[in-house]
């Protein structure tokens, strides 16, 4: 280490011998607070929020009703994504894991959701119901599991065969099913499937849960995030609806998903358990960030980047420092 | 809410793509003008103290 090197180190790590002020953080903490309140009313009056129309049950049966039908056959047949989730939903699968911790299995069944009846069955049978529906309800409750899951797996393949055109499925041993979902698709058109999945909470229900796993199911709300650049794979975790500005500080989360193996579901041990890696890769970049006094060579940093003595200049240059090239 | 500005905000956004990278205009936006201040905050100097000439 050069003398000067030692020189400056030693003045860095001195007291300091400068100018003094008295200075009252609480004035400058009020004057922040206020100014980012006033603020935040302007734009808001200014600006308003995000007015997208919400996405509703009628919505995706009107706009979309062979899909909404599909799906409920899915849910029946416990071939959706919300019944083949595992935890916390359901014990269908063993979830993510990162190497040898399987995390969402761990974490348990914490909110049971039983797809085909908490979907389809339960809403029906909240309403009063044609004939023929009523029939199928009773027929598929009065059915045994394994009767039940022949139906609807049968159903769920001949639509899959014919890739959701429902014109064009054979004719086949699909008991109910077919008058489920249709009877669940008519319910969705008339409104009344929304106010029956949220009427499944207490009476203030905040819950939102089933809704959006059942929308997840189908291609409604995967359609409305690909149309408002909100999919994760095109940086959506940091956008708004609108023109509306989104959470830019999101943008390291967000560009794990951008590029491999992250970006690729098929790819294992990493792309099928990108959440869980990258939950993993943050928490261990957050640590590093919260521990960056006690890292060596990033805790000096400051002093071969010294942006304070940027800040601090005047000072420096009356001590006789000269800023170091940076 | 009514008016222009809110009518405006709420048109679907633009986007800048190139390859991987893709971001809304705001955003960019968003992001400049926090550069912006942060470069101003290291570079505008302190304010003088007016009483206290003589340092």
């Amino acid at each position: 280490m050069s003398t000067n090197k030692e020189a400056k180190a030693e003045f860095d790590a001195a007291p300091w011998a400068g100018k003094t002020k008295r200075y009252d953080i609480v004035k400058e903490g009020t004057i922040a607070l206020v100014f980012v309140f006033v603020l935040t009313v302007v734009l808001s009056l200014i600006m308003s929020s995000p007015d997208e129309p919400p996405l509703t049950f009628k919505g995706w049966a009107v706009s979309n009703p062979d899909n909404l039908y599909a799906t409920a056959v899915q849910e029946l047949a416990g071939t959706s994504g919300t019944a083949t989730y595992g935890g916390p939903y359901n014990n269908a699968s063993d979830g993510l894991n990162v190497g040898p911790l399987w995390l969402q299995k761990w974490a348990g069944v914490t909110h049971p959701i039983d797809a085909a009846n908490d979907f389809v069955i339960t809403p029906l049978s909240t309403q009063v119901l044609a004939p023929e529906i009523a029939n199928a309800v009773a027929t598929w409750k009065s059915a045994a599991d394994s009767q039940r899951q022949a139906w609807a797996t049968a159903y769920d393949d001949a639509i899959t065969k014919v890739e959701g055109k429902l014109s064009d499925v054979a004719v086949g041993a699909y008991g109910p099913v077919p008058v489920l979902a249709q009877g669940l698709t008519d319910m969705a058109k008339s409104g009344a499937l929304d106010a029956a999945l949220l009427s499944q909470g207490g009476f203030f229900q905040t819950d939102n849960t089933k809704q959006i796993l059942f929308f997840g199911d189908g291609a409604y709300l995967d359609d409305a995030g690909t149309a408002a650049n909100l999919q994760g794979g095109t940086w959506g975790m940091m956008n708004e609806t609108g023109r509306y500005p989104g959470q830019a500080w999101l943008w390291l989360y967000s560009f794990w998903y951008q590029i491999p193996p992250f970006n690729n579901g098929e790819s294992k041990p990493i792309g099928a358990n990108a959440d869980a890696y990258i939950m993993v890769i943050m928490g261990l970049l957050s640590l590093g960030l919260i521990l960056i006094p006690i890292i060596p060579v990033i805790r000096n940093l400051p002093m071969r980047i010294p942006i304070h003595r940027g800040i601090w200049r005047q000072y420096y240059q009356s001590q006789g420092i000269k800023r170091r090239k940076m | 809410m009514t008016g222009w500005f809110a009518d405006f905000m709420n048109h679907p956004a633009t986007y800048l793509k190139s390859g991987w990278l893709q971001i809304s205009v705001t955003n960019l936006l968003v992001i400049l003008l926090m550069l912006a201040i942060f470069t101003l905050a290291i570079f505008l100097p302190f304010p003088k103290d007016k009483n206290r000439h003589h340092e």
